[in-house]
């Protein structure tokens, strides 16, 4: 599942392709015939997710139980969700970690290229150190990395000991344990950090040039003309993180061992409906699951797109 | 040079990235596809869970089964406990079984209602002469055999002698020793270390714990008509106990233990950080070896001092055929061969369990180290009294496990009372139960 998610930023990439400014004329369709090759990947992807994409639709509305014949149920396991406490606890846990990993991950991404895009030495070298751990942040021999880091004797908690605090069990205690994968999320800031910096180049040097002739402070040149600027490239890695994390599993899975805990509080969406898929057999309502996730993003993403009126700017 | 600036993403383009992103994850849990067998030759596929020991034992004891019985191959896959757990579901569900299967007792009755298992006494070629019928009644579901014990085992507790010694403290007499003894014992271990070593460090979240406990109280944590049958009453005493152990400096502080049930070498004994723990008692040896070659193996307190004894010998886990098997004759074969041959058995020794056809263990007794006699013996001298029978796990009884360890987590940080945990136990075992 992580693994198609970690595409997200790939597909993005690839349709990309087509878009941009295109030329007049040949070069146009030029252009388009190579975004079709770009998205051939993706068009033979789509092959192989079709099928499960409409199996689960029907499967939603069945008792499946993995080993006998589905039975249609109609609605009753979106009826069974309203009062299924864990279901309410897993997306307790996956809108504060969204709610909370995005803002923060997207304003340490936009800051972190912002001081890249100043003409460093060695940018490439930067720029990679700085996107590798979203590459590994998802994988599964960091999030053990985490652990050992955030263990009762891992490094965190010896830093704290010497500074004479005792700190919290991280990975064990309940109250602590999804903010340490909150602070892991963050950390991947890579991919969209990757994008802004694109985004930053776009930004013409004349508007700076014409802005500090008038006087203009560098907050206030970052806030009229940066900001606005890059205001559609901020509204496309919202949208982005905020489906990631919507999906998050592996962190979750790895870092408690597949059950959710300490006492559920790394339950994520994800996580409790591949339990009840896979160790609980109930893969129609796992089914209905996944399909109540994607009405609630596409709801996430609608509203965002309304909003996006009011501050993201287009100039064309 | 007239060029107004436009950014590289469009509107359009994040939607429709947005819609891409979102509709993946629908399609996320795909199939597997199932390997061919080759022509002429039968090849088997056998799957358990366990570490590389268990594995490099598991293929020397295949090699001969495959000598004996030439045409046949044998290709066995292993994994930790909880990925083979999901991975046999989904092979199942995908219409691809291996032939034959470690089982979980926590899982038997899920899969053989559901008809995915093979009635082991219709099969050609398995001898069950010689399995007692009490293990034979372990892997029973609705009067067919779909399982078979891979071994016998129980839990007890272990002790690291290096600890106590230098910390002066006795070991009681853990034939008689009570529940508050061991609380004294473990307390006293703490203080007497300064609180470098806790007394005890024993898992309250694996529900053999409790299942034990609820024997001694009179009680079948799981009953012969595969209902939950532990009191409320039994469940708050067994966190309540956890909680007061804790207060008294026996039982380390919440938040201690981050990887519990992992293997012996990772265990908090062999770190010596606790002096104790339960454990299932096949794994004493690897326990006294990676704790340094000095731990004792005690009977768990309680047995002469509450209502009745609380000791079972079960199954470690079990064998099974998937009814689907393409290949029903060999698959008993191997079955046969993996619980009556003392060639085989050889080689794998009490990995799984004291073997459960007698003339096997007797044979193997002479190859076994010192450590694994231990084992063998007290699962003997255990059985010696009258124990009350014990049951296949209900179904549900997986979600039962979760819900213990999620409430023991709650209890140990002092978010639930143990009464509260009790309650909740009760409400959400018996709905998993009976659903």
């Amino acid at each position: 599942m992580s693994v198609l998610t970690k595409q997200a930023p790939g597909a993005a990439a690839t349709l990309a392709a087509p878009g941009g400014k295109p030329g007049r004329g040949r070069p146009k369709r030029k252009n388009q015939r190579s975004g079709y090759l770009f998205l051939l990947p993706w068009f033979l992807g789509m092959l192989f997710t079709i099928i499960p994409f409409f199996a689960s639709l029907y499967l939603a509305f069945t008792d499946y139980n993995l080993f006998t014949e589905p039975n249609f149920v109609g609605l009753a396991n979106f009826q069974v969700m309203f009062e299924d406490p864990r279901l309410l606890q897993s997306l307790k846990v996956t809108f504060i970690y969204t709610f909370v990993s995005v803002p923060i991950s997207l304003a340490v991404a936009l800051l972190i290229a912002i001081v890249l895009n100043r003409g460093l030495q060695g940018l490439a070298i930067y720029r990679s150190v700085y996107y590798l751990p979203s590459l590994l942040g998802g994988s599964v021999a960091i999030v053990m990395l985490w652990r050992y880091i955030f263990g009762n004797d891992g490094i965190v908690n010896s830093a704290l000991g010497l500074l004479g605090i005792q700190g919290p069990a991280w990975v064990t205690d309940p109250e602590f344990a999804l903010s340490t994968l909150i602070v892991l999320n963050v950390w991947t800031f890579g991919s969209p950090m990757v994008i802004f910096l694109a985004g930053l180049r776009q930004v013409p040097a004349m508007y700076y040039e014409a802005a500090s002739i008038d006087g203009a402070s560098r907050w206030r040149q970052f806030r009229s003309i940066t900001l606005p600027l890059i205001s559609p490239i901020i509204f496309f890695n919202l949208i982005m993180q905020l489906i990631g994390s919507f999906q998050t599993f592996t962190q979750g899975y790895v870092m408690s061992g597949g059950t959710g805990g300490p006492a559920d509080s790394t339950l994520f969406y994800n996580l409790y409906l591949y339990q009840k898929g896979f160790t609980e057999f109930e893969m129609g309502y796992a089914s209905a699951m996944a399909w109540l996730l994607l009405m609630i993003i596409a709801i996430f993403t609608a509203i965002n797109f309304i909003a996006s009126k009011f501050w993201v700017f287009y100039d064309n | 040079m007239k060029k107004t600036f436009s950014s590289p993403i469009s509107r359009r383009l994040v939607l429709g990235a947005a819609v891409t992103a979102a509709g993946l994850a629908l399609s996320g849990c795909g199939g597997g596809s199932a390997p061919a067998a080759g022509g002429g030759n039968v090849e088997l596929n056998f799957v358990y869970w366990g570490d590389a020991t268990r594995a490099k034992m598991t293929d020397a004891a295949i090699k001969i089964f495959e000598e004996k019985n030439p045409g046949i191959t044998v290709k066995s896959e292993y994994q930790d406990s909880g990925p083979y757990a999901d991975k046999l579901a989904t092979r199942f569900a995908g219409g691809n079984p291996p032939d034959v299967l470690n089982m979980a007792n926590r899982s038997l009755l899920e899969y053989a209602q559901r008809g995915t298992l093979a009635d082991l006494r219709s099969m050609q070629g398995l001898d069950l002469a010689d399995i007692p019928d009490t293990i034979q009644s372990r892997g029973e579901v609705d009067g067919k055999l779909y399982g078979l014990a891979t071994g016998v085992t129980t839990i007890g507790m272990v002790v690291n002698k290096t600890i106590t010694d230098q910390a002066g403290v006795t070991i009681p007499d853990d034939k008689t020793w009570s529940w508050e003894d061991y609380a004294k014992f473990a307390t006293e271990v703490t203080q007497k270390t300064g609180g470098k070593v806790y007394g005890a460090g024993y898992d309250v979240a694996t529900e053999t714990g409790p299942i034990l406990f609820a024997r001694q109280r009179g009680e079948d944590f799981y009953t012969k008509d595969n209902k939950l049958g532990v009191s409320e009453e039994t469940i708050r005493e067994w966190f309540q106990y956890s909680v007061d152990l804790r207060t008294s400096g026996g039982y380390p502080p919440a938040g201690f233990f981050e990887q519990i049930g992992g293997s012996a070498a990772q265990s908090y004994l062999a770190k010596g950080t606790v002096a104790s723990q339960i454990i299932p008692i096949n794994n004493y040896k690897a326990y006294n070896e990676a704790a340094g070659g000095n731990v004792v193996l005690l009977r768990m307190p309680g047995e002469t001092t509450e209502e009745r004894r609380g000791y079972s010998a079960d199954p470690s886990m079990l064998w099974s055929i998937a009814a689907k098997s393409k290949h029903p004759k060999e698959a008993a074969q191997l079955l046969n061969f993996l619980i009556n041959d003392a060639d085989g058995a050889a080689e794998t020794l009490t990995q799984r369990g004291v073997p459960i056809n007698p003339e096997v263990a007797d044979a193997i007794k002479p190859k076994l180290s010192k450590d694994d006699i231990a084992f063998v013996d007290m699962v003997a001298a255990i059985q010696e009294d009258d124990l009350a029978p014990a049951y296949v796990y209900p179904k549900g009884a997986s979600v039962v496990a979760d819900t213990l360890k999620q409430l023991a987590t709650e209890v140990e940080f002092g978010r639930v009372t143990p009464a509260d945990a009790a309650t909740t136990f009760l409400e959400k075992s018996n709905a998993a139960i009976n659903k």
